[in-house]
């Protein structure tokens, strides 16, 4: 793992592309995170009523809120890494690097290993900015305190860390199935916060699904299965019923899709000639 | 001497194209392997599988006599076809990759930029080299790891002829050292001036193996001129020891017999008064028998 990842280092050290991506990605990261004050006081200041409460007394920065409420904004910029990895699978692809890889020695599996290091690293670079970016918010803004307030609900960083691996996997299949990098890049992003979002919502509530098979397999897609993993938490705060925790069936529904997209990486690079 | 690959019924189909036909190769270590054939008779094909980039249709390969092959190429300096390198790296960033993947050390980078005559550029990113400098940045890498082995694939393709003329200097040299070099191309007289065995492919099929030396002897064709062509016309008449005697070209060529050689028609020729001003005894070259086998097998 250690000298896949070197590879992959080398490869991205000196790549200008890949260092403004990920600081665009970490500077949306950080308003993602910790903009939600100067959101709320601007909800003040244009005078938003909800239902009389001042918007800035919402405890958004709370211990241990704070761990579902920034995890669940910052998912979903998830997909700017899944881009990232597009474009890092592409370059093999596209400049016969893989192929020229392979003839130096290295194996398909070490390229995948490789990969997976980089998905591994973005992952932890964006868990860790969260995470770092929640203690500091919290510091300043929680109105409780303590380390069992601080830590507690902190599996909700782990879901995120995974949610971001599950879908980044997948960008690692779609730059493999789809060569043309924009092409890839356009398909998974219209995929992710469109087409699948739209189509759950129709299966999970409109009355023609009602008690059908087609309900009931909602939960079942892929980005649906990772998002469940975090799920809203603002219902709190107008007193509505939220799933305060990472349920067990996204974990599970998430996990065999990640064994999927594996296995499909796999299956799709043994059998390729790389031409 | 040690095996250093072996080959036996490697077989690709294309769909229905057949571009490797159970070919059977064995090599040696310090061999120079001249593999060659038209374009599209399937050297690269060959190549590529036995570097694991083509999937066989059939048939198996072994490198260092069973080695695994991941290990194996990490030994193996290779260039296929075009140069691969990342366009947004330097030449010198592009060779820390090849050394990582080859578990070899970085300290030979500027070695073997400076052997390719890169060393100036070497900072300069991949996409601004031209042709001949990508060519050369890849033989960079294959010597990289100092290899026991190298396949080069049209290692000259591209270059202009000083660069052509570097590169087969370069070849031979490495040749010299006792690596083991399979070199497929259609440039003849390259594969004549540095390869000790060759094969000739053609439509995936091995129509000839040998080593080289044993078709570039001498052959009975002797060409003769003299001032006076007239006496020499007739004078050759008396000459038992030629077969065959042809006019071509204002000389005379002679198809020698068993039993003659270029000596002793000089010597006949100048107990009779006649001095020759030319005497040239021919050789083979590759590139007629090259022909001569297609030609036999088209």
């Amino acid at each position: 793992m250690v000298r896949a990842f070197q590879l992959e280092w080398l490869k991205l050290r000196n790549y200008r592309v890949f260092w403004i991506l990920v600081a665009m990605y970490l500077v949306a990261l950080f308003f993602a995170t910790s903009s939600l004050m100067f959101f709320l006081n601007w909800l003040k200041s244009v005078g938003a009523d909800l239902d009389g409460i001042d918007p800035t007394i919402i405890p958004i920065y709370d211990f241990p809120d704070i761990w579902q409420n920034t995890t669940y904004l910052a998912s979903f910029l998830k997909v700017l890494l899944g881009f990232i990895v597009i474009i890092s699978v592409n370059n093999d692809l596209s400049y016969n690097m893989l192929r020229q890889n392979v003839i130096d020695g290295i194996s398909k599996r070490e390229f995948i290993i490789s990969k997976m290091a980089l998905i591994m690293f973005l992952a932890a670079v964006s868990s860790g900015f969260v995470f770092l970016a929640g203690l500091i918010n919290g510091s300043i803004y929680s109105h409780t305190g303590g380390m069992s307030q601080m830590f507690n609900e902190i599996e909700f960083i782990f879901g995120y860390f995974y949610d971001i691996v599950v879908y980044c996997t997948l960008a690692f299949l779609v730059a493999l199935l789809i060569k043309k990098s924009g092409f890839a890049i356009i398909s998974l992003f219209l995929y992710t916060i469109m087409f699948e979002p739209i189509l759950v919502a129709m299966l999970e509530n409109a009355e023609y699904f009602d008690g059908t098979i087609w309900q009931a397999i909602a939960p079942f897609f892929p980005i649906s299965a990772i998002n469940d993993l975090i799920h809203i938490p603002f219902g709190r705060y107008v007193f509505q019923e939220i799933t305060d925790y990472i349920p067990l069936s996204a974990l599970a529904i998430s996990t065999v899709w990640l064994a999927i997209y594996i296995s499909a990486i796999y299956y799709r690079l043994a059998k390729r000639d790389l031409k | 001497m040690g095996m250093i690959l072996e080959v036996k019924e490697l077989t690709k189909h294309f769909g229905k194209i057949q571009a490797v036909n159970g070919l059977n190769l064995t090599i040696t270590s310090g061999m120079v392997y001249g593999l060659l054939g038209p374009n599209g008779s399937g050297k690269t094909t060959t190549l590529g599988m036995l570097l694991d980039v083509v999937a066989p249709t059939s048939g198996s390969y072994s490198w260092f006599g069973g080695k695994p092959n991941v290990e194996s190429r990490q030994q193996i300096g290779a260039i296929l076809e075009t140069p691969c390198f990342y366009p947004y790296l330097s030449a010198v960033q592009n060779l820390r990759i090849v050394a990582h993947i080859k578990k070899a050390s970085t300290s030979r980078i500027d070695e073997v930029l400076d052997q390719v005559d890169l060393s100036e550029r070497k900072n300069d990113k991949f996409k601004n080299y031209s042709l001949g400098m990508k060519q050369r940045l890849s033989i960079a890498a294959a010597l990289l790891a100092d290899p026991p082995v190298l396949i080069l694939d049209e290692p000259t393709n591209g270059l202009d002829p000083q660069g052509i003329a570097e590169i087969r200097e370069l070849i031979s040299k490495i040749a010299k050292q006792g690596k083991t070099i399979v070199l497929a191309s259609h440039l003849l007289d390259e594969v004549q001036k540095v390869c000790t065995d060759f094969c000739v492919l053609k439509n995936g099929n091995k129509l000839h193996e040998g080593p080289v030396n044993d078709i570039l002897n001498e052959t009975n064709t002797v060409e003769i001129a003299a001032e006076d062509m007239e006496s020499l016309t007739i004078s050759i008449a008396d000459f038992s020891g030629a077969t065959k005697v042809k006019a071509v070209n204002g000389s005379l060529q002679l198809e020698l017999g068993q039993d003659a050689t270029s000596t002793d028609v000089n010597r006949f020729l100048f107990d009779r008064g006649i001095v020759l001003k030319k005497l040239v005894t021919q050789t083979n070259s590759l590139e007629q028998e090259f022909l001569k086998i297609l030609r036999e097998n088209g």
